[in-house]
């Protein structure tokens, strides 16, 4: 074999234990969770399954789920695609900064969303202020109660708002680079066409077609992460539950021999049903994403020219509304820390009280530099190890498709989108029933928590760079061996220098992620003494807050994690390409 | 099709190997008391695996650590519920040395899934200085109290104004109309105090007069009466009761006015609010039931020493007393009670006959009682 034979085999070789050490860290911990949870029940998954549509709550769940993230999804499209219209079609000055605010909410950790909405829909927040009470339910919203008898729509309303504002820059980002792109002749064009003669023909045959799969897409995602939005849940709509907040509440005491044999039922069950839900929508998802890249593709390469024309005044105001619906909750969560209540009177006041005693902490509650190094240290780790695999898998895929292997390639690429279609709070719990399994020593282990923080980063980082890896041009990397260069020096030079900008992206998106992952955490932190700021968040919101400080302390940590998102967000924008169609 | 295929099959392999990897379970679970072993090793520190309230301040724990040279580190869970969770699925690799919350509710069980070793704390002089009322539950020596409070229903004087609503005189009141829907309570089967009183519910009904209906008749009238059921004390305390701190607080619902809570929580409304509050408490015989809360060694635990220092430390006069504040509980120690500080002894009410329901039969029937309770309030 040939020097050049021998480094391919060697990269085939890296890629495959890659791809397989992957699929089996994401698949294994599920297993032993189904394994475990079958041995405790004494019954299989398919029983289980069955028992969960006998199941009166199981039921509940499971509509409550589908009606929440199908009416968050559709709500999500009709709110983002006038705001992606608008950032699409006109020329913005700062797009970049615009782009960025409005995509924040989506790396906004799930807890501080959660938290922000509450200080949005409380006694006394702004919209109570406009005479729209969705948390206490009076009012217009406590009409609606009435004459339509529906239970809670002020919860169910918030709770969609929550996920829209969440979701929203998922349409931005599949459905403005396909528009902004786009030659605007083709419309003019169409005008004199007898099939675009009229404002909906013109819809139904331009449009529709060319934005209608990266719509499809995002959707579709959408519904993936209001399926599985678990903190916003628990927060926002605290009578009802979800599939994931069923399992979380359970989780605690599943899987233990001889003891509470129904949270275990709740849990397999649950799980299985999940799965295979989450699964159909991720193939449905990859598939579309497929017919959406081709899209992008041909109207990327279309020549297309700048976008000229200056925002009209509705455009600039719909923007407006959007950066102010963006920005809002998460002022009102800093705002909060700092507003303290004065027992004796009742009347609040403002002092940085709350921050000294986050700041400091004591035996009950972590200090925030504490929780701070635990998140950070954690999303470094996970960092470490997610871009480094993601970027082999992602070569890996990339390789396949050059070497004509589809299916293969989709096989792949499917195998490792499988963490999407897996709840956090299961993978918590399979790690954890797993390490007792095989090591039980192992579970004090500090790095512990950093695992379901790589698997659930790691198709984030390969959604990144597999469509930067599609986009380079092959040639440079040939010239470069051609050149003489040795292999590390041709693939430097021929393939890495381009990648710089999606792995920064990569990099800081996986850190955000990380530090704001709640699910996983709060199954495995429980399990251990490493808290995180996201877990800090959920521990001092669920003390006992007859000491007024308890709740501003909860704000301020949630802020010092908006913040710290927020500035690996900023440093991601900086070096994400103009018409980037990544969806990330 | 393809990717159909490859999803069908991912499932079947994955059923198929969780099948054998169950079978691996099983052998693993049969272990004797004596085998378990501690999951870290004696390094001077330490850990106690606690719920997540503020039953020691930084002074006590500093002093502690002064006293004895051992640092501490704590474990922290939900509540007494999640203490027992995880001393049961860590039990092959215990991650701490002394555990500090589980209550009378669940005691036994971790008693009897040999999750507990035996102190020396009872041959002390010390442990006579524990009143009657606390060590009437357990008073073995592989868990020690250190602290109790009966655990009853609270409402909001606001609404019962004694004009337009009475104080209920039965729980029946409860399922009337001018109940519905205005009531809140905690689950037993994920919060600690809502599984004590539904411990409590258990005897009340066996003791009254009608003899054809249970508790679980009554928790089904209430479910019928639209009463709401949380998975936790803070949700149905902070987010839907009326009478306590709850509104002040961001997320506050306030659609009950009963809620389960202890007989002194409206003392500690009190003592924080200037001696005032409008919540008061239910203490109707049988309707209330003692809640004694207990530290122990646990089986497997590494440092040993430590976990006996602590617990002497814990039941000592200077820290046993000062329960009230940092745990908003009654200490245990004969002599001393709540602090008449901004009312807080005051408007704690004394039950008249707290429900009693033996440890024992607690831990035989609980499964059963919370299918029943389950199937009552679906």
């Amino acid at each position: 074999m040939t020097r050049t034979g021998q480094h391919k085999m060697l990269v085939k070789v890296i890629q495959w234990t890659t791809v397989c050490c992957f699929v089996t860290l994401t698949v294994l911990p599920l297993l032993y969770a189904i394994a475990r949870l079958e041995s405790v029940t004494g019954i299989n998954s398919v029983v289980a399954v069955q028992n969960f549509f006998t199941t009166q709550s199981s039921l509940h769940a499971l509509k409550f789920t589908l009606l929440e993230a199908t009416i968050s999804t559709i709500a999500t499209v009709i709110i983002g695609l006038p705001i992606a219209w608008c950032l699409g079609r006109y020329n913005w000055k700062n797009i970049k900064f615009l782009r960025a605010i409005l995509a924040v909410p989506f790396v906004t950790p799930s807890i501080v969303v959660a938290m922000g909405f509450l200080m949005l829909i409380d006694v006394g927040g702004p919209l109570t202020a406009m005479g729209i009470d969705l948390r206490l339910e009076t009012g217009i919203v406590g009409e609606l109660a009435n004459v339509t008898n529906w239970e809670n729509p002020g919860h169910f309303i918030a709770l969609i708002a929550a996920h829209v504002w969440f979701n929203i820059s998922l349409i931005m980002r599949f459905v403005e680079p396909t528009l902004s792109t786009m030659d605007r002749t083709w419309e003019e064009q169409m005008r004199f066409l007898p099939a675009g003669q009229n404002r909906l023909s013109r819809i139904r045959n331009l449009w529709l077609p060319i934005i209608g799969p990266a719509i499809l897409c995002a959707a579709t995602l959408c519904f993936i992460f209001s399926f599985t939005s678990f903190a916003l849940v628990r927060w926002l709509t605290p009578n009802q539950d979800t599939l994931e907040t069923l399992m979380a509440n359970s989780g605690g005491s599943a899987g233990i021999y001889g003891y509470r044999i129904d949270t275990s039922e709740v849990v397999l069950s649950t799980s299985i049903v999940q799965l295979i839900i989450l699964s159909l929508a991720i193939i449905c998802a990859t598939s579309i994403q497929r017919r959406h890249s081709t899209i992008h593709a041909i109207i990327a390469e279309s020549d297309a020219k700048q976008i000229s024309a200056r925002p009209n005044n509705l455009a600039k105001a719909i923007i407006s509304l959007g950066v102010c619906f963006a920005i809002l909750p998460l002022m009102l969560v800093t705002i909060a820390s700092f507003r303290i209540r004065n027992t004796k009177t009742g009347e609040f006041t403002y002092s940085t009280e709350a921050w000294s005693e986050a700041w400091s902490g004591d035996y009950s509650t972590t200090a925030i530099p504490d929780a701070l190094s635990n998140s950070l240290i954690y999303c470094l780790i996970t960092v470490a190890f997610a871009l480094p695999i993601g970027w082999i898998i992602s070569s890996c895929i990339s390789r396949l498709e050059q070497e004509q292997k589809a299916t293969t390639a989709k096989i792949v690429e499917f195998a490792t989108m499988i963490p999407l279609a897996l709840s956090a709070v299961m993978i918590g719990l399979g790690i954890l029933l797993g390490l007792l399994k095989w090591s039980p020593g192992l579970f004090g282990w500090a790095i512990i928590p950093a695992i379901p923080h790589i698997i659930i980063t790691t198709p984030f980082v390969i959604r990144i760079i597999l469509p930067a890896l599609r986009s380079i041009d092959l040639s440079y990397h040939e010239q470069a061996v051609m050149l003489g260069m040795n292999p590390i020096n041709a693939w430097w030079h021929g393939k890495a220098a381009f990648l710089r900008a999606p792995l920064v992206v990569a990099g800081a998106l996986t850190m955000a992620f990380s530090l704001g992952e709640f699910g996983a955490s709060w199954i495995l932190v429980r399990s251990g003494s490493w808290d995180t700021l996201s877990v800090l968040i959920d521990q001092l919101m669920s003390q006992p807050k007859f000491n007024p400080l308890i709740q501003p302390m909860a704000m301020a940590a949630a802020t010092v994690l908006m913040l710290l998102t927020f500035i690996l967000f900023f440093i991601a924008e900086r070096f994400r390409d103009n018409g980037e169609g990544s969806g990330f | 099709m393809r990717l159909n295929a490859i999803l069908c099959l991912t499932v079947m392999v994955c059923a198929s190997m969780s099948g054998c990897l169950g079978a691996l379970e099983k052998e693993n679970e049969s272990l004797e008391c004596s085998t378990f072993s501690a999951g870290h090793t004696d390094d001077g520190k330490l850990r106690i695996l606690t719920y997540d309230i503020l039953a020691l301040s930084d002074s006590m724990v500093e002093e502690f650590t002064n006293r004895t040279g051992y640092e501490i580190e704590f474990i922290k869970e939900d509540d007494a519920g999640g203490i027992l969770d995880q001393m049961m699925l860590t039990k092959q690799a215990q991650q701490a040395d002394l555990m500090i919350g589980l209550d009378n509710t669940y005691l036994q069980t971790a008693i009897d899934n040999c999750l507990l070793r035996e102190t020396v704390y009872t041959q002390s002089d010390n442990y006579q200085n524990i009143s009657e009322q606390a060590t009437a539950p357990y008073s073995g020596p592989l868990a020690i109290p250190f602290d109790q409070g009966p655990v009853c229903l609270n409402y909001d004087e606001n609404f019962v104004d004694g004009e337009n609503v009475s104080e209920p005189t039965s729980l029946w009141n409860l399922t009337e109309e001018t109940w519905r829907g205005k009531t809140a309570f905690p689950s037993p089967v994920t919060s600690s105090p809502g599984r004590s009183f539904m411990v409590s519910t258990i005897d009340y009904f066996e003791n009254d007069d009608d003899e054809s209906t249970n508790a679980f008749d009554w928790w089904q009238a209430m479910a019928s009466n639209d009463a709401i059921i949380t998975s936790g004390w803070t949700e149905a305390y902070e987010t839907h009761y009326t009478g306590g701190y709850g509104e002040y607080t961001t997320g506050y619902i306030g659609d009950a006015h009963l809620t389960v809570s202890y007989c002194q929580s409206p003392g500690v409304e009190a003592y924080y609010s200037g001696n005032y509050t409008h919540s008061t408490s239910i203490t109707l015989p049988k309707s209330t039931i003692q809640q004694v809360e207990y530290t122990g060694i646990i089986n497997g635990a590494a440092n040993i020493p430590g976990a006996e220092l602590f617990i002497e430390y814990l039941l000592s006069p200077e820290i046993n007393a000062q329960m009230p504040e940092n745990n908003l509980m009654y200490p245990v120690l004969d002599g001393y009670g709540l602090p008449e500080t901004d009312g807080y002894r005051y408007h704690s009410d004394i039950p008249q006959e707290n429900a009693n329901v033996e440890i024992t039969r607690i831990n035989e029937e609980m499964t059963n009682w919370l299918d029943k309770w389950q199937s009552a309030t679906e």
